[in-house]
């Protein structure tokens, strides 16, 4: 026969100053835990966010990063008139030639200076991403020394507010307007004219390529088209995937996090094991009368380490409220791709809050485990005998 | 029986619960220090002789934007600088590894000694980067991960220029703080793959500590409002340039080490607690027979100090063998080169474990303070 549930439950709660120390504990190290993967998740989704699965982006071959990419005007006019890519209601090729290049820029708590993506594009590289919606103010117009920030990024940086202006190369570049990526890439950017770009930061080459294939079939052709072509070496894909790649950055992140999580539930399963040991050697007494009540070993076993586990569940539930306010906030770090600025969010999902509650059940149960063991061997003579 | 020894007893009647908590401290310990040399680790890189007199010359717009070639003489000509290199990333990735594990850059072959003098190696290996195109010298810890020596040839496929380059080593140099830097020649480059007439940085050594300021000034200066502006900095304001773009990663390290404190004193406390309120009939006992609050508070008090300075010794301890004596490049995946255990840490970590002592202590002392001892000898508990 089993313990009924209540017992168990009540007994967690009846000691509860011990307990609640070893439930805040757990609450903390399952908090810091949960904090640190939505980091890795969110700059994943970030990566994942973006792209539109029609678009193929075509790069340089071998280059890791739109930045050190380069696309020539030839290899450019080539791509663009193939019957392969489709076009808009005007019959322009829905083709996109972009420049990238990083800028530095001073941040606007006035620590130190960081790289920020600069993306030059025209409005056919708008069409296809219509991820990127305008905010407040109004949209760059071509020929103009004009940009638009994401609002993300203008947050981290000053001079990046609508109406302000800043220098780089040698100009005075406006900000007229804010743009939202919806959690794309695109967050981490700064959008102006391609030609503007090119002309500003002395580059005779585009960056890459963004185009939209006719369907699904010219895509796969476009890839194959542009692989045997000698005269293009360029290196055709998905859009998506090639976003989806860039997650270079979450590794040392997620390093941390498991680096993190092994020694914090160390010793969360050393304060876990001391309230057990505790919790059994002030109920002495209570075992053996359950013993003798015909309770047996095993049930007494499974009790305790039930209890264990409830205490760490409720410590794992704790520390992922303890983690929800962080849900959504924005932060940003050095890509390890592009080597610029990266924004992306805290991102707690349910099956990260499951796996941080699991977390803590497994802290829970070894930390109950040898206190069990020790009450369910408890002699009945002995235990009934002390105070 | 004295009284220290009575302490002692005391602490370690419970010998399971003393360990466990001697543990729990040691393993925050351990983390804070882990913690806490990261952050240093990643905010105060560690310093190369000769760093003093080192000038970084980067494209003002960004380090990624190339320079040219022309600016070499008018930089050569400056008062006070003693010898220019270029100093071109290559972002070279070697057989086929998804990353890159080692930088590369292109420089001249007969600067190397004059501007990265404590990149040592043998003279031959210097005769041979400066007589052979194609040769290459190479850090320590890079050619001991791939087993490479000297006579060997590389294939790296460039992400930032097309194609790849081979090179033959003509030398493996020790003794920067991070010997891992593959360095060729800038020439080598520019007649293969590379982009004739531009560069990607330049880098400088001044004659004396004294002509830094005049030179970096005079430097920024001299490309003014021309196609190509530049920023000239130190050595050292340069590499706190790339910390700055790591962004709020120090703020999440800081906040984690503030969390791992609160925990501990936490755990710690209730610990303490629970043994106190065990023996609560015996210290009512004490009272009894005369033993004032304050040498109560003391038996209490030397023993949670001494829970905590046994954590300490080997949660600190442990960090410090660990990191010093560990191999921290393979057991972070490269991230980290050095990981020093800094006294000023092991001093801070020691602090922290003796706040912990004295205020794990508190409450369970205040409890015995107020008990009184009819009220303490009837606890059953």
């Amino acid at each position: 026969m089993a313990l009924p549930l209540t017992y168990n439950f009540r007994n967690v709660l009846v000691r509860w100053r011990a307990t609640l120390a070893t439930i805040l504990g757990i609450g903390l190290v399952v908090a810091v835990f949960v904090l640190v993967q939505s980091l890795a998740i969110g700059l994943e989704k970030s990566a994942g966010n973006t792209g539109d699965p029609r678009n193929l982006m075509i790069v340089r071959k071998g280059s890791t990063a739109e930045s050190t990419s380069q696309v020539s005007l030839a290899q450019f006019q080539i791509i663009r008139y193939w019957e392969l890519i489709a076009h808009d209601a005007a019959g322009t090729p829905l083709v996109s030639a972009d420049v990238v290049t990083l800028i530095s820029q001073p941040r606007r708590d006035g620590r130190g200076e960081a790289n920020v993506s600069v993306r030059g594009l025209t409005p056919v590289g708008m069409t296809l991403r219509p991820q990127v919606k305008l905010l407040t103010g109004r949209w760059f117009i071509p020929g103009k020394r004009e940009l638009i920030v994401s609002r993300k990024i203008a947050r981290r940086f000053a001079g990046f507010q609508v109406g302000e202006s800043f220098r780089t190369a040698g100009n005075t570049l406006s900000v007229v307007g804010e743009f939202d990526g919806s959690n794309s890439a695109f967050d981490s950017e700064l959008w102006m004219d391609a030609d503007e770009a090119r002309s500003l930061f002395d580059r005779q080459n585009y960056s890459s390529l963004l185009v939209r294939a006719a369907n699904p079939e010219a895509s796969r052709e476009i890839i194959n088209r542009i692989e045997s072509d000698k005269r293009l070496p360029l290196l055709a894909e998905p859009e998506v995937k090639y976003y989806g790649d860039q997650t270079a950055t979450a590794l040392p992140i997620k390093i941390l996090g498991n680096f993190l999580a092994t020694a914090m539930s160390i010793g969360a399963v050393f304060a876990a094991m001391n309230t057990m040991y505790a919790s059994v050697g002030s109920r002495t007494r209570e075992i053996g009368t359950l013993r003798v009540l015909g309770f047996r070993r095993r049930t007494i076993l499974a009790g305790f380490i039930l209890e264990g586990a409830l205490l760490a569940a409720i410590g794992g539930i704790l520390g992922c409220l303890l983690a929800l306010p962080l849900h959504g906030v924005s932060t940003g770090t050095m890509s390890f791709n592009s080597f610029s600025e990266t924004v992306f969010e805290f991102r707690i999902t349910p099956w990260l809050a499951v796996k941080g509650i699991t977390f803590a059940i497994v802290v829970g149960v070894i930390g109950s485990l040898m206190p069990a063991i020790r009450a369910s061997r408890l002699p009945v003579i002995a235990a009934l005998k002390s105070l | 029986m004295t009284t220290a020894s009575f302490i002692l007893k005391n602490a370690f009647r419970n010998k399971r619960r003393a360990l466990l908590s001697v543990s729990s401290v040691a393993v925050s310990l351990f983390l804070l220090v882990t913690l806490q040399v990261a952050l240093r680790e990643l905010t105060l890189p560690p310093q190369s002789a000769g760093a003093e007199l080192r000038v970084a010359v980067r494209n003002k717009i960004s380090l990624t934007n190339p320079l040219p070639v022309r600016q070499r003489k008018i930089i050569e000509k400056v008062p006070g600088v003693e010898a220019v290199t270029p100093f071109t990333w290559f972002g070279g990735k070697y057989k086929n590894e998804e990353g890159m594990s080692f930088a590369q850059f292109a420089m001249d072959a007969d600067k190397l000694q004059s501007v990265f003098g404590e990149a040592k190696m043998n003279v031959d290996g210097y005769e041979k980067f400066t007589a052979e195109k194609d040769a290459c010298v190479l850090g320590k810890i890079t050619a001991d991960k791939y087993h490479l020596k000297v006579g060997d040839r590389i294939t790296l496929d460039s992400t930032v220029y097309p194609g790849s380059l081979s090179f033959h080593i003509a030398g493996i140099y020790a003794g920067t703080p991070d010997d891992r830097n593959m360095l060729f020649r800038q020439d080598y480059l520019d007649e293969s793959i590379g982009l004739p007439g531009y560069v990607g940085m330049w880098w400088l050594k001044v004659r004396s500590a004294d002509d830094m300021v005049p030179v970096i000034q005079a430097i920024n200066a001299a490309f003014q409002n021309t196609a190509a502006e530049v920023r000239a900095e130190s050595e050292r304001n340069f590499q706190l340039g790339f910390i700055s773009m790591l962004g709020n990663i120090k703020t999440l390290i800081a906040s984690i080490s503030t969390v791992v404190v609160f925990t501990l004193v936490l755990v710690t406390a209730s610990t303490m607690s629970m043994a106190v309120r065990e023996r609560f009939r015996e210290l009512a006992i004490l009272k009894a027979l005369g033993f004032q609050r304050r040498e109560l508070f003391a038996f209490i008090l030397a023993e949670s100090f001494g829970l905590a300075g046994a954590g300490a010794i080997a949660g600190i301890g442990s960090a410090y063998l660990l990191y010093t004596f560990g191999d921290i490049g393979k057991m972070t995946a490269g991230i980290f080169v050095a990981f020093e255990v800094t006294p000023r840490i092991m001093g801070f970590a020691a602090l922290v474990a003796a706040l912990l002592g004295i205020a794990s202590a508190v409450a369970p002392a205040l409890s015995v303070a107020r008990m009184s001892v009819v009220g303490g000898l009837k606890t059953l508990d």
